[in-house]
């Protein structure tokens, strides 16, 4: 398809989705709170002990490597399989506000503990580790410590917690079922942790499961086992991936057109732009004033990170988890066509985006925009352009910014 | 067989201007001295450089290809001070290197040569700008872009007859403009070219700041950088590929 019959036809839906993002703005949020937080009162009442199904674990980063560590739980009724972050969300549909609702209900039951794991198959943390490496919720009793306290907290690489109560035990209520490539991961203590996950990886564990059993430090050589901060393991992993995706296709032949996908997902527009040559890879970010991560900015925030064909050996100082996770969605696409390219992402975010979910948001609105149809055009700085006239920013400022939008990196043999 | 004789900087100069590029490579004991010839996984930085004979305090060889790994050599070749000999003996039967300095002795393994990345074919470029510069004013230009950009364009105006240099940050820019006063001999011609940063550092430094640096350029092709090291006894030639626009 042309690039411009493309563009046109997502721009009649546009008009809708925007709609439907503005209602949902509607800080009903703030009454299903008081909800969540009368839930708990009952069912925590008086009782120090609750029986609970956790679905997932949580682990801190604040005073590492003293860390607070948590079993979180649904309160409320429901599946607790449906409260843990996954690509299923995406497939769902869900917007800002219920997935903040999926998560201020689950009750983080925390305690602290050393990071330092080896051999803690016991206790609390044995407890939370169990939970981390099954593959469906836990039944699990949890022994508070006191009330919880309901205080919502966001971050941009995690999802959001809900309230916390600090927990004095935690026992298994059951068996919890282990699938056997992680107990294979489990009991190899020689096996380094970034090998172990592309191995689960490629057993058909996605990136949402690996990430778990990481941050319970159930992965890696047995002396380097330790609890991994949630947001530090969110991170590696997209980045661990990421890279053993990348080398699968260091030698594939490169894609023969310039290729444009889309999509939009919870206020924030994709564009993803493939063109033929040698890996490469960009993520550029553009924060509308008054969306979540610009509140008090007047104009569009842009931030930029960027590889070449061997990848990064900096840190990325902007862009952060957004820029492993948009990656990964890439490089999954492209390993599944077997072929390299050049890729440009562009994130906007717009102000509908009025509360950060996590970087998951970001990994499944990526994968999936290449689930529809794209455009195509003779060059890369043509898709820019034309692309540029749907951004909220010109393109000078984009090739200010943008790496790729500068210039391509030729290769010697091209001459 | 090969048995050189060779001082500390001339050896760590060497190996300086190929480690910037690549870990690992061949070298090739000719008669008339050592040849490299290397290319950067990703295709796009090459380095092609010879060391005569006559660089050598002494140099013995009836030819042969080795493979080394370059970190390797050159944290053994700075155990030496600058003016220290350093002594180089292939033994053909362990196909180990052994390097002796002022009584240390060290046994280098060696690499199977054709484990090593195939050397690069050299490009045949007809460039039309030629640009003869300080080695420090390079180091200038490439220090002040860093600080505003990922990458860097280098031009010549022929019709003002100078060579500038251009950075386009976020929010600055860094300008840089020598005129054929400035230099040491310009041949003026329709040049520009953008090229990564992150090569041109790493090639900046191995370039001497007293160095009289050839700059050959084209419209959107490869950069070549010839300079000499070891008193003019050895001979160091990049190419680097651009960032294209046009595409």
């Amino acid at each position: 398809m042309r690039l411009d019959d493309f563009i046109e036809d997502f721009q009649r839906d546009e008009a809708a989705e925007k709609r439907r993002l503005a209602e949902e703005k509607s800080y009903e949020i703030t009454n299903y709170l008081d909800e969540v937080e009368r839930e708990f009162e009952r069912a925590v009442s008086g009782e120090s002990l609750f029986g609970a199904t956790a679905p997932e674990i949580f682990v801190g980063r604040s005073s590492y490597p003293n860390v607070s560590t948590g079993v979180l739980s649904p309160v409320t009724d429901g599946d607790a399989a449906d409260f843990a972050t996954s690509g299923e969300w995406y497939q769902q549909g869900l917007g800002v506000s219920e997935v903040l609702q999926r998560r201020t209900g689950l009750l983080n039951s925390t305690r602290s503990a050393n990071v330092d794991v080896r051999d803690v198959w016991d206790g609390f943390v044995g407890v939370q580790r169990e939970v981390a490496i099954a593959d469906h919720p836990v039944d699990v009793e949890v022994g508070l410590d006191g009330e919880p306290d309901i205080d919502l907290s966001l971050d941009d690489v995690g999802a959001p917690t809900g309230p916390r109560a600090s927990a004095e035990s935690a026992t298994l209520a059951e068996n919890p079922h282990v699938p056997r490539p992680v107990k294979k991961t489990l009991e190899d203590d020689d096996w380094r942790a970034e090998g172990a996950m592309t191995y689960l990886y490629r057993r058909g564990f996605d990136v949402y499961d690996i990430n778990t059993i990481l941050s319970a430090g159930a992965l890696g050589r047995g002396r380097d086992r330790r609890l991994v901060p949630t947001r530090w393991s969110i991170t590696a992993v997209d980045d661990t991936v990421g890279q053993f995706l990348r080398g699968g296709i260091r030698n594939a032949s490169t894609i023969s057109e310039t290729e444009v996908w889309y999509n939009e997902y919870m206020g924030n527009r994709y564009w993803v732009v493939l063109t033929p040559g040698q890996w490469e890879f960009e993520l550029v970010e553009m924060k509308a004033p008054d969306s979540v991560w610009n509140p008090a900015g007047e104009a569009y925030y842009l931030a930029s990170a960027h590889e070449g064909y061997e990848g990064r050996t900096g840190y990325v100082e902007e862009t952060a988890g957004a820029y492993y996770a948009s990656r990964l969605g890439v490089l999954e696409h492209l390993n599944d066509r077997g072929r390299q390219a050049k890729c440009l992402v562009l994130r906007e975010v717009t102000d509908d985006y009025w509360a950060p979910v996590g970087v998951w948001q970001v990994r499944e609105g990526v994968r999936n925009a290449f689930d529809g149809q794209h455009g195509e055009t003779e060059t890369f700085r043509q898709a820019v352009t034309e692309v540029t006239e749907q951004l909220p920013v010109s393109l000078g400022a984009l090739r200010r910014k943008s790496e790729l939008v500068a210039g391509l990196q030729a290769k010697l043999s091209d001459f | 067989m090969f048995n050189a004789i060779v001082s500390a900087d001339t050896l760590q100069a060497t190996l300086d201007s190929v480690s910037v590029l690549v870990e690992e490579c061949k070298i090739h004991l000719e008669e008339d001295g050592l040849e490299i010839r290397a290319v950067d996984p990703a295709n796009v930085g090459m380095v092609d450089l010879s060391l005569s004979a006559s660089a050598f305090e002494s140099y013995e060889t009836d030819g042969g290809l080795i493979g080394v790994n370059l970190s390797r050599l050159e944290d053994i070749a700075g155990m030496a001070d600058a003016d220290q000999l350093i002594h180089l003996e292939l033994d053909e039967e362990t196909r180990k290197l052994h390097i002796a300095i002022d009584g240390l002795e060290y046994t280098l393994a060696l690499i199977n040569p054709d484990s090593i990345r195939q050397e690069p074919d050299l490009p045949d470029l007809d460039l039309p700008a030629q640009i003869v510069l300080e080695g420090r004013d390079i180091d200038r230009a490439v220090k002040a872009s860093d600080m505003v950009s990922d990458h860097i364009e280098l031009g010549v105006d022929d019709t003002d007859d100078l060579f500038y240099v251009d950075a386009e940050g976020d929010t600055d820019d860094v300008h840089l403009e020598l005129t054929a006063e400035d230099l040491i001999d310009l041949t003026a011609g329709p040049a520009s070219s953008l090229f990564s940063l992150d090569y041109l550092k790493d090639m900046n430094k191995a370039i001497p700041s007293d160095a009289e640096v050839t700059v050959d350029l084209g419209e959107e092709f490869p950069v070549k950088l010839h300079f000499e090291i070891a008193e003019g006894q050895g001979q160091v030639t990049y190419m680097l590929a651009p960032r294209v626009q046009s595409d």
